[in-house]
């Protein structure tokens, strides 16, 4: 990628419920950590992009660009989208095209002020026609699975394993999540938790699956190639982000089995990166349930189709802190995932590059991995809706 | 918070299931589209219309639902998931219903994954008392059960009679019981109402007539129980049924609901006769249904005896001058001032006038209409085949039945209340389907309704051959709907639940 948009400062709350704080308050501690880890000034930003999927509606709250100028006292260019990926896409967009040397990414979630009604807004936004057939959020992850399991063929003791893995999934999430100070949940469970939260539930997924309802903020602070040398000596360069769209219906769509628009976005980041699939070896997905974990797995191309569920099997039967897959080491959700981290939908993307940040820097503390190779890279997945849209972005320190 | 064109909508498409399919490539769309997303612009023009409405699917995947989102809770645990028609062509979103499942109640999904579903007009989800009533057929329930899938063949009309008469009916109950006793009645599941009943029960009338439904130029429905004050049953069942020719999304039909407490759909009977028969009314079918989910007070409360007898149901009934299984010989209707039975506005619950609603009200009326139509045609008891009086409990239409000389297998047939209880305006119209069910050609058929406030209408039909003819065309009969083996029994609490709906 020519002129490589470089992120110079991260910045977040931490996730969980945060009923005494006004959803501006939030963005405001999300900036000032980005803003006083780069020694960066308000006036030195040239635009910003901000996001919420649904602050209108849980909020009751439009014109979030007043909101944000009046926080900043700035007057520059601002702009709202859904998703934390989507206002990311738009600022390289800008710096790229060379209109903005340094603009502010937010993203802004409050879903906990409208606890009582939000799986109801959250499934009309996200498949109106499901809705109105009586599907709830959950519901879609439970037909994905099932449809991969007949899909596959998958029974008798492989299922029982497929069953454990999912379970895996959560339980390392929350276990990555101990290390995460921002985490909502920073609290180990065990296969058993998450096996009996289902049974209760009397489903195939159950509490212990999905990730949770969250508020919080995130930020970052996105320079041009140039401009980057100005606030650190350290910057994470966005390599190469694509995006792909897919049908609101999922009932629609040919394949039940995986996100048409992670597998569409990943090929493409790749391709515009110049990396091998390979070469990435800190993952941050989209997991708002522990099978689109799997499924993402699947979709990004580091697991064979109808396979992720052994690899993760195999490797959370003595887990060493990342997946093996045919002997190579992926390092997955080590922030906790959504799952444990949180899942405040406009935020969670900033806080996927947070995490990919920190550890490319080798800033992620406890978390901090340890690639194989001299130069790693790592990739964020987001998805907006149940694989509506898909981001993937390929971050890299050179 | 409702938006009254998004309900319009919704219910256009998800009432009746419409899409599209595209004739170049064959791509098949739920919603309708003016062009195909394959296709492009050169398939402008070229989107042939798809309604599933008549089609069965299958039942790919499904998962429970043991927490639903606000406006499902009042359906407790169902299961949901993807239905597909045409060879997986098209896929949608469904629930089943008809189900009660207990929460933490194993359920095996591949027992159910792979079945045959057919739609079910229904309820879709809950809203305040003061809102629109939200619609859809993205419920299903399995074509092995209670509901077969029934093919809708449109028939030419061979025959033109010189008297009208019935050309085809149909019988809507639900799949639920309360026994009580020797008593069964029929007991709605939570998502059903007298619009979804009337819906259902017109629809199974056009199956059985086989009359094509852009023919039907007036629709009649009775019911003492519209969950309306004001918005009528008809318009629905005249959209949903596609009544009449179509002109863009506005169906050419004359839709009206009547209201005469229970006989506010026999009552619409000769005015749908005299309605065909008229040279220049240019209407050659009229469909008259009488639905209720018939209201009574709990028990233990003030006009809580009715609860011991209602039913639920729909009764349709197709009258023209082709192809017709039963002509009108005859009718005579009786009225009087007589206040046995009445609900006030924005009550929710009826009263009645105790004894009173037997001698000077019920036998009354029912003796009047039965006797002068019977001078009036020059009619003996044994010159009538069967007898059909109102049924609101069983003893009424017994004793009427016997004091005008009737033997035992003249009024037998017809006496369906302990099998549905009293379904109110489709009281009668089931006992008169009962026995077009089981009628021989050349029979004669008198029918005394019973509507409180009071009158009576009574009829007298004589079958043709046509009968047996079309008998084939309905699987859903009265006994095939009151011997079934999928019938479920419910206690008490369940069945004023089921009956308050959602």
């Amino acid at each position: 990628m020519q002129d490589r948009p470089a992120i110079v400062a991260v910045g977040r709350t931490r996730f969980g419920e945060h009923y005494d704080k006004q959803p501006e308050k939030l963005i405001e501690e999300a900036w000032l950590k980005a803003s006083q880890e780069a020694d960066i000034e308000r006036r030195d930003l040239e635009a910003c992009y901000l996001s919420d999927y649904f602050l209108p509606i849980t909020n009751k709250l439009g014109l979030e660009e007043g909101f944000l100028s009046e926080l900043t006292q700035l007057h520059v260019p601002m702009e709202v989208t859904r998703s934390f990926s989507s206002a990311l896409s738009n600022a390289c967009n800008a710096i790229q095209a060379g209109k903005y040397n340094v603009v502010l990414v937010g993203g802004i979630e409050k879903m906990t002020d409208r606890w009582d009604k939000i799986r109801d807004d959250l499934m009309l936004l996200e498949d109106p026609w499901s809705y109105y057939a009586g599907g709830t959020p959950e519901a879609n992850h439970e037909l994905m699975l099932r449809a991969y399991i007949k899909k596959y063929g998958i029974r008798d003791r492989d299922l029982e394993k497929l069953k454990i893995a999912l379970a895996q999934v959560s339980v390392k999430n929350h276990l990555h999540a101990l290390k995460n100070e921002y985490a909502q949940y920073q609290r180990k469970i065990t296969v058993d938790h998450v096996l009996s939260a289902r049974k209760r539930a009397g489903k195939p997924l159950g509490l212990y699956d999905f990730a949770p309802i969250s508020d919080g903020a995130s930020a970052l602070i996105l320079t041009s190639e140039d401009a980057a040398k100005k606030f650190t000596d350290k910057p994470v360069y966005i390599l190469g982000s694509a995006s792909a769209t897919d049908y609101l219906t999922f009932p629609a769509r040919e394949d039940l089995t995986h996100f048409l628009v992670s597998e569409t976005a990943m090929k493409k980041a790749l391709k515009a990166a110049g990396v091998d699939l390979w070469d990435i070896q800190i993952v941050e997905l989209y997991d708002q349930s522990t099978v689109m974990e799997m499924i993402s797995l699947e979709d990004l191309g580091f697991c064979e189709k109808g396979k992720a569920w052994m690899n993760i099997y195999e490797s959370c039967k003595n887990y060493k802190g990342y997946y093996e897959i045919d002997g190579k080491k992926l390092f997955v959700n080590m922030n906790g995932g959504l799952k444990a981290d949180g899942n405040p939908l406009g935020a969670t993307g900033g806080a996927q590059v947070f995490e990919v940040v920190k550890q490319l820097k080798g800033e992620a503390e406890e978390r901090q991995v340890k690639s194989d190779k001299e130069s790693s890279y790592g990739c964020v997945l987001e998805l907006e809706g149940f694989g509506t849209k898909g981001y993937v972005y390929i971050l890299g320190r050179d | 918070m409702s938006s009254e064109p998004i309900e319009r909508r919704v219910s256009y498409l998800g009432d009746r299931l419409r899409g599209k399919r595209c004739l170049i490539c064959g791509k098949e769309y739920f919603e309708v589209r003016d062009y195909c997303g394959n296709c492009g612009r050169k398939s402008f023009g070229k989107m042939d219309e798809v309604d599933l409405f008549y089609e069965k699917g299958t039942l790919e995947i499904c998962t429970l639902i043991s927490e639903p989102t606000n406006k499902f809770t009042k359906l407790g645990c169902y299961i949901y998931g993807i239905v597909s028609f045409h060879k997986g062509k098209i896929r949608v979103p469904g629930r089943l219903t008809d189900k009660i499942i207990k929460q933490g109640e194993e359920i095996d999904f591949s027992s159910y994954e792979g079945r045959e579903v057919v739609p079910r007009f229904r309820r879709r989800y809950s809203v305040q008392r003061s809102e629109i009533i939200p619609t859809i057929s993205l419920a299903f329930t399995f074509a092995d059960e209670f509901y077969p899938h029934q093919e809708y063949k449109i028939v030419k009309p061979n025959k033109e009679y010189s008297t009208p008469g019935i050309v085809g009916y149909g019988v809507y109950t639900s799949r639920f019981r309360i026994r009580e006793g020797n008593i069964e009645r029929s007991v709605p599941f939570i998502d059903e109402d007298a619009i979804t009943a009337a819906v259902e029960a017109g629809k199974l009338a056009l199956i059985h007539s086989g009359v094509d439904s852009s023919l039907v130029g007036k629709i009649y429905v009775g019911s003492e129980s519209n969950p309306y004050a004001v918005k009528p049953i008809a318009s629905k069942v005249a959209q949903v049924l596609r009544l009449g020719e179509e002109d863009e999304d506005v169906q050419g039909v004359d839709a009206v609901d009547t209201e005469f407490a229970c006989k506010a759909a026999t009552s619409m009977f000769k005015d749908a006769a005299s309605l065909v028969n008229y040279p220049k009314s240019n209407v050659a079918y009229a469909m008259v249904i009488g639905a209720d989910n018939s209201q009574a007070a709990p028990r233990d409360c003030p006009g809580g005896e009715l609860d011991l007898f209602v039913g639920f149901g729909g009764c349709a009934y197709l009258l023209g001058k082709h192809d017709v299984i039963a002509e009108i010989e005859g009718w005579y209707s009786c009225t009087s001032d007589t206040p046995d039975f009445w609900r006030r506005d924005g009550e929710p619950y009826p009263m009645h006038g105790g004894r009173f609603t037997g001698d000077p009200a019920y036998f009354k009326h029912v003796r009047k209409s039965a006797k002068k139509l019977m001078e009036r045609l020059g009619l003996q008891v044994s010159d009538i085949n069967y007898f059909i009086a109102h049924q609101p409990n069983v003893q009424f239409p017994v004793k009427i039945a016997r004091e005008l000389g009737f033997k035992e297998e003249q009024y037998l047939p017809s006496l369906q209340v302990a099998k549905f209880g009293n379904t109110y305006s489709g009281s009668s119209p089931v006992g008169l389907a009962a026995v077009l069910d089981i009628a021989k050609p050349e029979e004669r058929i008198l029918i005394a309704s019973y509507g409180s406030g009071a009158g009576s209408d009574a009829y007298s039909l004589i079958t043709t051959s046509q009968i047996l003819d079309k008998r084939p065309h309905q699987k859903m009969t009265v006994k095939y709907q009151a011997e079934n083996p999928f019938l479920e029994y419910v206690n008490y609490t369940t069945y004023r639940r089921l009956k308050l709906g959602m």
